[in-house]
């Protein structure tokens, strides 16, 4: 234990630096890239996710993916080793990387398999991998503690832990509560295969962006409590 | 060793309790919810009239018996019958009569134009049928007169030929030659009934055509014979189309053009030999739907749709006479050509008697239906016209002279109800209430009373006074339909109603076992000497409640039929779920990650293999198996097919051979692996034989499909007897009991395996390493958490996560293995490996074998590992009593898991009890986890006892295929029903 919190303590000096506004800024045009990609799908292509539901989603992570790489690069660790381009090859490595992981997640949890599902889980889990993996892998690189301190013990530590934490969490649950409408008989087309897990994996994303924001600005207020916390 | 019998025996004796307590409930349960009905094996004969209290006609008293007079007098001489399977009310009447006009309306004009053309005595009929409305209980109620219900007590599982009384048993009865062409299930229900009879096979719902084709090829040129006085021809391509492509389609249409076309033929054919002396004088003509579909070609339930089917029926005679208007419900409109069209309303029921009223045989002992005054008056023309001949008859007086014939009519009608009352009353075994039979029996002497004044009246006067007595024998009528009315209603409460006070308290006690199991967990944990949830240890607790949310969670989704269909999914869910909250604790405490990644992978794989055995269910039958035997065209493939499931065959023999290895104290469990590692051997060579890669001569080739098969079921048999002989008598000296169980276990397994991979088929061997390495995770993943052994925390928080795994990997066993939870989902091919010929008890035996083995008895047997691997690493040679104690209550945990779902299924199909899907989905899902119950509860008794006693291990081999003989039985009837995809009407509230 003594050693983690060695650990988290010299993330502490860098992860410090995100104010509340920087937060605030960052969730907001995240959601704005989602809302403007459903705005552009509506508008320009006559499509939403229910009536292409594939190709609505390679338009949302098309115009998601440069939003999210991009800010999450400027929280990127250790700034001073790492230059801002790195951190961006990182993130777009880690974009399909995380991608893999959340479609094998989502075929062993019951995704369909097969040909006309194909497209749609490949958009969906990039999608998705850009709301969990991809900034992290912006940020942290391949920090296996890092990695491990925020997705498997879930302990965030300062606020770009949080901005990373709470979204991803957020939308891996909202995704796992969004399947359970899919087997019922109610024959609604947002019953199908991406669409209704796409709707949870946002509604989770919101709720954790909100979430993060609300700990951000707790956390701001109080930064030397906060501090002593993770000592 | 053990501190007294008694204390054994106290931890035994919960799970007789339990099974006992579960049979009850599941006894209760049952006689409220599965409706039966007796089938009565009387029939009636022509003689029994005798004791009909009904005076006859006033007959000329020299000539006491008419030659073709039985009960009543025949009316017509010949009948065709055309049946038209799921013909829909709105095929055949007119579109006026609905709200709007489809596309597949008014593809029959014939039928109209017919029924509308005033000078044809002929009408279309709009015909009511009862639930279930599948074709083979469909036509059983056509013939019997009678609402048979899913389980006809009395009736042989295998043959669904019917034993009851019948019309066309009376038909022959009484010399009727009876000629049947088209759909085979006439020939399942009459095998030797019919002069002459061209069946079709009526399986293959994608064959428009067949059975058509066949029927019209025999239909016309029949028409022209004389060899046959009733003629049946069932056409299926409607509703084949339906089935396969909906209503509103092209093919649908097409197919209702073609019987318009083929009907038209058959009108003029009749018609040009219907004048004097033709062949058809006196020939009617009934054109009729069984039951009705819903626009999907879907049914089965009781939705208006489906049992709205409608009847035509013509004379070829003309009259000049109608029928009063009270006695003839009928809607009438203008059809397209503005000309007065008449639909008149029947209930199937009715129809076998009207039937056999008109052609004057007995009526079916069983019948409850009455005669329909409408059907009946259109064949009744040659009773009267021999008036013509006399003198003027008058209207007035055809009519008189038609009432009286059906006065007399209904009241033999009546008679033989009654008597089907009182005699299914006197010798079923659940007969009708006392109190209902006294008010019928009432209404009964009512209209009887009437009788004997109106009959006086008739036989004391002549043709003149008729007049007066008309407002009479109406008022008889009345009271004889009312009487008629007043019995089909007792029947239809009787025989579509539950018990619901019966289901109730099936259900508290189903409950109450619960609890009592609980209990009993509880009590062992004390046993243990740890505490209830020791404190202190959070990640045990969050253990705890995964477990407890994953089970509450899966229990719940058993109300909904929509997560019952996808059941397997469901458990493959929350599998993989427990699967990612692992690999993340793993990673967390950097222990056993590559287990938990594994394990991870597994879940895809058996998710893969899954998706192959589910799109079974869509009608093509594409499990790995088949998907294999495809590749037969291509010489490579071919033989990459047949190494493919031999590779994890070899990979088996070694594990199972390593496991036992150097323990040469346990002689016999050594040969029994041995022996199933020869048997895969068997098996790998039967498969050879059978693929035809190699030419082999044909009296190997015998050897190679019959024989092997028989081989290894005999070697196994001859196994477990041995294992259980050997614990019988060799006591084991060693003191490492965990080894001692491990090895007993992998014994059985093996024992077991050879015959249960056997019949699964080629993918056999791929699935059972799956499961092996499937079980060796979970075995291993359970050390995740801190060990218990110095009684931090209890057994319960321990296990319960791993059992619930082991459950939910069971659950997604059986949908692997290409099954799933409906009569149809059971793998008939398996019943015949190694033999030829049907033998119930013996095919019985194979199926349940194979419907169980994978996803219960495998599972179950090879439970003692997830108790007997748990102290890998730390040396704690654990007692002899410390192991029993947790074996019984990894045992009592799996019980309480199984019985969960068992109750929310019982609690399902008790809340939609009404439901359409009840008989389709729902039933079989209850039967299925009840029997998962019953046999888990048995085998795991069995096995406690086994593995710590000596005691000699049996099987639960008679009682599983008892139960599974009612299984199998009840599906033959359910094998017809349609896969039924969406909520409906309830049945008949």
């Amino acid at each position: 234990m003594k050693k983690r919190s060695d650990e988290y303590s010299v993330q502490n000096n860098d992860t410090m630096k995100v104010s509340a506004f920087g937060a605030l800024w960052l969730h907001l045009m995240c959601g704005f890239g989602v809302a403007i990609a459903f705005w552009v799908a509506h508008q320009f292509y006559s499509i939403n996710l229910i009536s292409d539901p594939a190709h609505s989603l390679l338009l949302v992570w098309i115009v998601e993916c440069p939003i999210v790489i991009l800010l999450y690069s400027l929280l990127r660790d250790n700034s001073a080793e790492c230059s801002y381009l790195k951190a961006v090859g990182r993130g777009i490595l880690g974009l399909p990387a995380g991608a893999l992981v959340i479609a094998l997640g989502g075929i062993a949890l019951g995704a369909p398999i097969g040909t006309r599902y194909l497209l749609g889980t490949i958009n969906w889990s990039l999608l998705m991998s850009l709301f969990t993996f991809a900034p992290a892998a912006a940020v942290f690189g391949s920090s296996w503690a890092d990695w491990r301190r925020i997705f498997a013990n879930t302990r965030p530590v300062g606020s770009v832990d949080y901005m990373l934490c709470l979204p991803a969490h957020g939308a891996v649950i909202g995704s796992w509560f969004g399947a359970w409408p899919m087997p019922l008989d109610w024959e609604r087309p947002w019953q199908e295969w991406p669409v209704c897990v796409t709707y949870g994996g946002l509604a989770g994303y919101v709720v954790g962006m909100v979430a993060s924001l609300c700990f951000v600005i707790f956390s701001s207020r109080r930064p030397q409590q906060q501090h002593v916390k993770a000592e | 060793m053990w501190r007294s019998r008694s204390q054994k025996w106290s931890l035994i004796c919960p799970f007789f309790f339990i099974i006992l307590i579960h049979s009850i409930a599941i006894f209760l349960f049952t006689r409220g919810f599965l409706l039966t009905r007796t089938e009565l094996p009387h029939s009636s004969n022509c003689s029994d009239i005798a004791q009909c209290p009904c005076v006859s006609l006033p007959r000329d008293e020299d000539n006491p018996l008419p030659n073709q007079t039985c009960w009543t007098e025949s009316s017509i001489d010949r009948l065709v019958i055309i049946v038209l399977d799921a013909l829909r009310y709105d095929f055949v009447a007119p579109s006026t009569f609905f709200k709007d006009k489809k596309p597949w309306m008014d593809k029959l004009p014939v039928l109209q134009k017919l029924a509308s053309e005033p000078g044809l005595s002929s009408r279309i009929f709009k015909a009511i049928a009862d639930p279930p409305t599948t074709s083979l209980q469909r036509l059983k109620g056509l013939t019997t007169g009678g609402l048979p219900t899913f389980i006809d007590v009395g009736n042989s599982f295998g043959a669904p030929a019917i034993v009851e009384d019948n019309l066309i048993q009376q038909l022959v009865q009484s010399g009727k030659r009876v000629v049947m062409m088209g759909d085979d299930t006439w020939l399942q229900l009459f095998p030797h009934h019919f002069e002459k009879s061209f069946p079709y096979p009526s399986f293959n719902v994608k064959d428009l055509d067949t059975v058509d084709n066949g029927c019209i090829e025999h239909l016309l040129p029949s028409l022209y014979e004389e060899n046959w006085d009733v003629l049946i021809a069932h056409f299926l391509g409607v509703d084949h189309a339906g089935h396969i492509f909906g209503v509103n389609t092209i093919p649908m249409i097409q197919k209702l053009e073609q019987y318009n076309n083929i009907l038209e033929k058959v009108v003029e054919a009749l018609k040009a030999q219907s004048g004097p002396g033709g062949l058809h004088e006196n020939t009617f003509l009934l054109v009729m739907g069984d039951h009705g579909q819903t626009l999907n070609g879907d049914h089965g339930g009781g939705s208006p749709e489906e049992v709205e089917t409608s009847i035509f029926a013509m004379s070829f005679k003309e009259y000049r006479f109608a029928l009063p208007s009270e006695l003839d419900v009928s809607a009438c409109g203008v059809n397209l050509d503005g000309k007065k069209i008449c639909i008149s309303y029947l209930e199937q029921v009715d129809f076998a008697v009207t039937v056999s009223a008109m052609l004057g045989v007995p009526f079916p002992f069983g019948s409850i239906g009455r005669v329909n005054p409408r059907l009946y008056f259109l064949g009744a023309g040659s009773l009267f016209s021999k008036c013509n001949d006399m003198k003027g008859c008058e209207n007035s007086s055809y009519l008189e002279e038609w009432m009286q014939h059906y006065v007399n009519v209904l009241c033999i009608n009546a008679w033989q109800v009654k008597r089907y009352l009182d005699v299914y009353t006197a010798s079923s075994v659940i007969g009708f209430g006392s109190e209902d039979l006294l008010r019928v029996a009432d209404v009964y002497s009512h209209a009887q009373g009437y009788w004997s004044d109106v009959g006086k009246d008739s036989s004391s006067c002549t043709m003149g006074c008729y007049d007066s007595l008309l407002p009479a024998m109406k008022m008889q009528v009345d009271a004889y339909l009312k009487f008629l009315d007043s019995v089909i209603e007792l029947a239809r409460s009787k025989w579509t109603e539950f018990n619901l006070k019966l289901m109730g308290v099936g259900l508290s006690v189903i409950f109450a076992s619960l609890f009592i199991q609980l209990i009993a967990i509880k009590r062992l944990n004390k046993f243990c000497g740890s505490s209830f949830l020791s404190a202190g240890h959070t990640e045990d607790s969050a253990n705890l409640i995964l477990a407890l949310i994953v089970v509450l969670i899966r229990a719940c989704s058993f109300l909904s039929n929509s997560y019952i269909l996808e059941e397997g999914k469901v458990a493959m869910y929350f599998l993989a779920t427990i699967g990612i909250l692992e690999l993340r604790y793993s990673i967390m405490t950097m222990k056993l990650l590559s287990e938990a990644t594994l394990s991870l992978i597994l879940v895809c794989v058996l998710r893969f293999i899954m998706e192959f055995g589910l799109s079974k269910q869509a009608a093509s039958s594409l499990d790995l198996a088949s998907i294999l035997e495809i590749a037969q065209h291509h010489r490579v493939l071919m033989y990459w097919s047949l190494i493919l499931p031999i590779l994890p065959m070899i990979l088996l023999a070694y594990l199972s051979h390593k496991c036992v290895a150097g323990r040469s104290e346990r002689r016999i469990q050594i040969y029994v692996v041995n022996g199933s590692i020869f048997c895969y051997m068997l098996i790998a060579s039967h498969w050879v034989v059978e693929s035809k890669v190699i030419h082999v001569p044909l009296l190997l080739q015998h050897i190679g499909r019959n024989c092997i098969p028989r081989l290894i079921y005999a070697a196994g048999f001859s196994q477990l007897a041995s294992l259980g002989l050997g614990c019988l008598f060799c006591r084991s000296t060693t003191s490492d009991y965990q080894r001692d169980l491990i090895v007993n276990t992998v014994a059985m397994l093996s024992a077991c395996s050879s015959t249960i991979i056997l019949l699964l088929g080629r993918q056999g061997f791929l699935i059972a390493v799956a499961t092996i390495v499937a079980a060796w995770c979970i075995m291993r993943l359970k050390n995740l958490r801190p060990a218990i052994g110095n009684g931090t925390s209890s057994n319960l928080t321990f296990y319960l996560l791993p059992v619930t795994k082991w459950n939910l990997l069971a659950v997604c066993l059986f949908f692997c293995t290409g099954h799933w939870c409906a009569f149809d989902g059971l793998r008939y091919g398996a019943a015949f490996i190694g033999f030829d010929e049907f033998i119930l008890v013996r095919q019985a035996i194979l199926l349940a074998i194979d419907t169980f083995g994978f996803s219960h008895i495998l599972p179950i047997f090879g439970l003692p590992l997830l108790v007997a691997y748990r102290f890998p690493n730390e040396q704690i040679n654990a007692g002899k009593v410390s192991i029993f104690l947790q074996l019984s209550q990894v045992y009592l945990m799996y019980g309480f898991l199984t019985s969960i779902s068992a109750t929310f299924s019982t609690l399902c199909v008790a809340i939609h009890r009404r439901h359409l899907m009840v008989w389709g989905l729902f039933a079989p899902n209850l039967k299925h986890h009840n029997m998962n119950h019953f046999q888990q509860a048995l085998t795991s008794k069995m096995i406690s006892k086994t593995s710590m006693d000596g005691s000699p291990a049996r099987y639960p081999t008679p009682v599983q295929s008892g139960t599974h003989l009612l299984h199998s039985g009840r599906s033959i009837y359910l094998i017809s029903l349609p896969q039924p995809e969406r909520f409906g009407a309830a049945i008949r509230q």
